[in-house]
């Protein structure tokens, strides 16, 4: 054992019995009374059964009893009479409900009756191949001679020409479906002709700029059937999100019956909403969320518990996992007993992690949103979340994780510092009451449509007034034979560029190109993880510290044309956060209403966004020790936004200082932004926000004391000159480009925004301003007349309808 | 960006040959060449019976692109064959609308017999897919399934890679047949020549196209006997 004295082994609160969420939550609550804000207990639930179909093929059925499956959760049982029926069906039910029976049965049967051919998609690679692996333990089971096959981009050349032609079921990805299957469909004729179900499985991943390319892939599918002569049944699955049947039926623009009744008994759930303590009233200030998550996974792990924690970002995934591994690991000659899991990752070290928390011999994995979907990792008994994930619907599929085993789980909401966060552990009502999020996509957004007509061109001509998706196609098609990659003959356009379209669309990010990271400690040169662009300037910038498994990295040149970062192994006692400065430009107004003395609009925008420099903050006492410069080139974007401005009268009449307004304008700001991110139910990273003049002439960040500092086009802090035009604008705007559809229904929403920022600043407990309300601020001896909070009150109520 | 499309419209649109079709335009000469043998040894290919060489059709299609896909067309197809009386008859097929496309297919399709042995360079990898891929988009059977099919390029690397500078066709025919060619428009030149002429450009490249085409399909001719003839 740990040499070194450790204070949590003699603590009371360790259990004896191991696997007992509800006393390891009765403990928490009676120690930490003043930081739990919120505890409940999600009852669990018995099972509810339905015997075997009888038209199940007597040796399906035989194999499913021969795997200890003599009966159906009644889930399974309503999605198989459904399926019987010719319905399209989505099934929504929580984490491990035995949600793959629901199709596996349907197909298999198919397979084996008919012949019939499955296409499956999943998100990602790993839970493509838990599938296969699932579907080739039946089929032995039963000897039922159906072939399932993993196709990705890990295919071997040799082995795809036998897939597509004799694989039943086709286990893939969507980003396959539309970079190799679709554009190469001739080849998969066979399968296409015997194709009898599509099954689409975590469609909840599916939402936003994915969701909308996805929606699009899925019409090309269609359009390809039907070039075959078939029109595939859709299985849809989902975790829990608040509109499964309306986002199924967006997605596959047809009907679909949904199954929301999950018939899988569960254990008992509590759930704590933790805020850590306040450590300095008069900032504010909280303890970090981090320094709790560790307190309370270190004691979870002590207890025996298998502990899952979440973090929101790869850093911290890293950082929390040093901090457990100082504890648990510290002597190197055993197995690790801590493991990090996210995005970044080579395969392979997913993969193992993975066999080892099956295996049951590592006790604490600390991941990203990677884990959140179905891969199969084993039983848990307790899930931390170092900070609120975004949604309500995303807190679930997290805390879904525990209590796979019909005992009592614990689930801990760690709050931090983020507005969101404490807006949610201080109204502990809301997030009980809250229902799941709806998913959205916008499959006509512009860029991507045009992305996706140009794909479906190459795979088959369009003729006439032929639709894609909702639209005749027609003016897109122009658009593409001006550019010259389609000639019209007649009414059909025909794909006529030496290209190959679908190589250059992206379904998961805006710019292609992910960066690889190349260790070249010592003359190695071995890729060691791969980082994506939008990701890349502010984690790869020279010298930032890059952390693998918590190993630190310094990162010693950007090749950025290149995509490639090379770094070192190194020893230092940092990490490096960026900071980045974020200006827009109005280009086109497309609609504009009064707001209170002045306007809100909705329109187009240019954004930039750039990467100065980067913070070093030490481990552990995370104080700030130094900074430096980063040189990148600037990230650009046309997107959509809904901005408030006031008449520079109304403003020089309610304020005595410029300087006040601009205040005033960031807290607004960063209340409206914390209120319209709940209102569309955006994750924040979708929505942002900005303070700036209206021409793109400056625009306003936060000083370190929460003040807004000026800034001119080139970033540097800049003075305004008192005659100088006046018109400060508060931004929120879609960071995608072309918008991906939030702006408009928050300029529909604007009163209310305007309203419920009002609301929030207001009953904020703090004096001057705080992360929940108006953005941090330092306590300042100011009168109360001019503090961020009281000015940005001030702007908000010059916005006011009247 | 992609190139914006270019649509001078020129006074040269002459294609040779007999519009067979709307759109289909048919080239057949004769000549003398190669003089090969009744019976083509191609144990170099490692198969153990010779063919006669009336069976053998000497192919290679132009087209609109290398990427692949189903976006990718042939827009002619080049065959050459002896006949019974061992004089080389060439024929070429040339669209000049995309709609042509079928009949060019389908006529194609009838050039073909079940014992045919089809002769390309590099046809295995690139001509016969795309070919495949179009009678699958034209909904016409494939009529290259279950054919032989003699790919030079094989051969040829197997005995002179690393000796050549490299085993593209022009090399084989200079190495072996001391031919060179003059005034060869390059193959890679070919998808402009016909985007340019359907656009209602010049004809004049794509003329040169067809030129290009007929030497390839003696060449291949020219590189099979030359292999059948090597001591094994």
């Amino acid at each position: 054992m740990n040499a070194l004295p450790d204070r949590y082994a003699s603590d009371e609160l360790v259990l004896r019995d191991p696997n007992d969420g509800r006393t390891l939550a009765q403990r928490l609550t009676k120690r930490y009374a003043a930081r739990i804000t919120g505890a409940f207990v999600v009852p669990g639930r018995e099972g509810s059964f339905a015997p075997l179909p009888d038209d199940l093929p007597p040796a399906l059925a035989h194999a499913l009893r021969s795997r200890g499956i003599d009966r159906l959760y009644s889930h399974q049982a309503e999605a198989w009479a459904a399926t019987q029926c010719g319905a399209h069906v989505a099934i929504v039910t929580p984490t491990a409900s035995g949600k793959s029976l629901c199709y596996t049965l349907p197909v298999i049967t198919a397979a084996m009756t008919q012949h019939a051919k499955a296409l499956y998609l999943f998100p990602t690679k790993a839970l493509a191949q838990d599938q296969v692996a699932e579907l080739l333990e039946l089929n032995q089971a039963g000897d039922l001679g159906v072939k399932a096959f993993t196709f990705d981009g890990d295919t071997p050349g040799d082995a795809r020409q036998a897939i597509r032609l004799h694989g039943d079921i086709v286990v893939s990805n969507p980003d396959m479906l539309h970079q190799a299957i679709l554009p190469h469909h001739t080849k998969w004729a066979q399968f296409f002709e015997n194709l009898r179900y599509v099954v689409i499985d975590e469609v909840h991943t599916y939402c936003g700029v994915f969701g909308s390319h996805v929606a699009n892939v899925i019409r090309r599918l269609k359009r390809v059937c039907a070039f075959y002569g078939v029109t595939p049944q859709f299985i849809l699955c989902s975790a829990t999100i608040g509109n499964p049947k309306e986002h199924a039926e967006a997605l596959i623009e047809d009907a679909v019956t949904a199954i929301t009744e999950s018939g899988a008994p569960t254990g008992d759930k509590h759930v704590l909403l933790w805020n850590p303590p306040v450590v300095n009233p008069d900032l504010g200030l909280r303890a970090s969320a981090r320094s709790q998550t560790n307190r309370i996974a270190r004691l979870a792990i002590k207890s025996g518990m298998k502990t899952l924690v979440f973090a929101q970002s790869r850093t911290m995934v890293e950082v929390l996992t040093k901090y457990l591994k100082d504890v648990f690991d510290s002597d190197p000659r055993k197995p690790a007993r801590i493991r990090a899991y996210r995005g970044g990752y080579l395969p392979k070290e997913r993969r193992a992690a993975e066999r080892e928390m099956r295996a049951g011999s590592i006790d604490g994995i600390v991941s990203t949103s990677a884990l959140e979907l179905g891969v199969d990792i084993g039983s848990l008994d307790v899930v931390v979340l170092n900070g609120y994930p975004g949604s309500v619907a995303a807190t679930w599929q997290r805390f879904g994780r525990a209590g796979r085993r019909q005992q009592s789980a614990l689930g801990v909401l760690v709050a931090s510092s983020d507005p969101l966060d404490q807006y949610l552990v201080r109204h502990p009502e809301f997030f009980q009451g809250a229902p799941p999020e709806h998913a959205r996509i916008q499959p006509d957004q512009p860029l991507i449509l045009l992305d996706h007509i140009r794909c479906a061109a190459f795979e088959l001509p369009f003729i006439g007034d032929e639709m894609f998706g909702t639209e005749v196609a027609t003016p897109w098609l122009d658009v593409l034979g001006e550019e010259g990659v389609l000639h019209r003959e007649g009414d059909r356009w025909e794909w006529i560029a030496d290209s190959y379209p679908a190589i250059a669309v992206s379904l998961r990010s805006v710019a292609d190109g992910n960066f690889v990271v190349v260790d070249r400690t010592n003359g190695r040169q071995t890729i060691i993880a791969e980082v994506d662009y939008t990701a890349a300037p502010v984690t790869l910038y020279e010298g930032a510290i890059h952390m693998i498994q918590s190993v630190p990295y310094q990162v010693e040149r950007l090749d950025w044309e290149g995509r490639k970062a090379y770094v070192t192994r190194t020893h230092v006692d940092y990490y490096t956060d960026a900071i980045d400065y974020t200006k827009l430009k109005v280009l086109d107004c497309f609609d504009t209403s009064n707001a209170g003395c002045g306007q809100a609009h909705h329109g187009e925008v240019h954004v930039v966004r750039r990467v100065p420099g980067y913070k070093k903050i030490r481990f552990y006492s995370h104080e700030n020790i130094g900074y430096g410069p980063v040189n990148l080139p600037d990230q650009e974007l046309h997107t959509t936004a809904v901005w408030w401005q006031l008449p520079q009268a109304v403003l020089d009449a309610a304020f005595e200082q410029r300087q006040q307004a601009l205040d005033g304008f960031l807290g607004a700001a960063y209340a409206l932004h914390i209120v319209a991110t709940v209102a569309v139910m955006a994750e924040a990273r979708d929505l942002q926000k900005s303070v700036g003049s209206g021409d793109g002439a400056w625009f306003v960040s936060a000083d370190i004391t929460g003040r807004g500092q000026v800034r001119g086009t080139d970033c540097q802090p800049a003075a305004m000159t008192a005659d100088a035009p006046f018109t400060p604008t508060v931004y929120l705007y879609d960071a995608f480009p072309g918008g991906i559809g939030q702006s408009e229904p928050l300029f529909n929403l604007r009163e209310d925004l305007v309203a419920q920022s009002v609301t929030l600043i207001e009953r904020c407990d703090c004096r001057g301003g705080c992360p929940g309300c108006v953005g941090p601020v330092l306590a300042a001896d100011e009168d109360a007349a001019t503090t961020p909070k009281a000015l940005a009150l001030r702007v908000l109520a010059l916005l006011v309808a009247l | 960006m992609q190139v914006v499309a270019q649509r001078a419209s020129s006074s040269d649109r002459f294609v040779p040959g007999t519009e067979i079709a709307p759109g289909l335009f048919l080239t057949e000469v004769i000549v003398d060449w190669g003089r090969p043998t009744p019976l083509i040894d191609t144990a170099f290919a490692r198969w153990e019976e010779p063919v006669a060489h009336g069976r053998l059709l000497h192919f290679d299609t132009e087209t609109t692109g290398l990427a692949g896909g189903t976006g990718a067309r042939a827009w002619m197809i080049g065959a050459g064959d002896w006949l019974a009386d061992g004089r080389f008859r060439l024929r070429q097929l040339t669209t000049t609308t995309m709609g042509a496309e079928t009949a060019m297919l389908r006529t194609f399709a009838q050039w073909l017999q079940p014992d045919t042995v089809l002769v390309s360079y590099n046809g295995k990898c690139y001509d016969s897919p795309l070919l495949k891929t179009r009678y699958r988009l034209a909904r016409l059977p494939d009529p290259l399934f279950g054919l032989g099919h003699l790919d030079l390029l094989h051969p040829v690397r197997r005995r002179w890679k690393g000796l050549w500078e490299n085993c593209r066709l022009v090399t084989a025919e200079r190495e072996l047949l001391g031919v060179v060619r003059e005034d060869d428009l390059p193959g890679s030149e070919a998808p402009a020549a016909w985007l340019a002429y359907l656009r209602g450009g010049s004809a004049h490249n794509l003329r040169r196209v067809l030129a290009h085409n007929a030497h390839d399909l003696k060449s291949l001719a020219g590189v099979l006997l030359h292999l059948a003839r090597l001591p094994q």
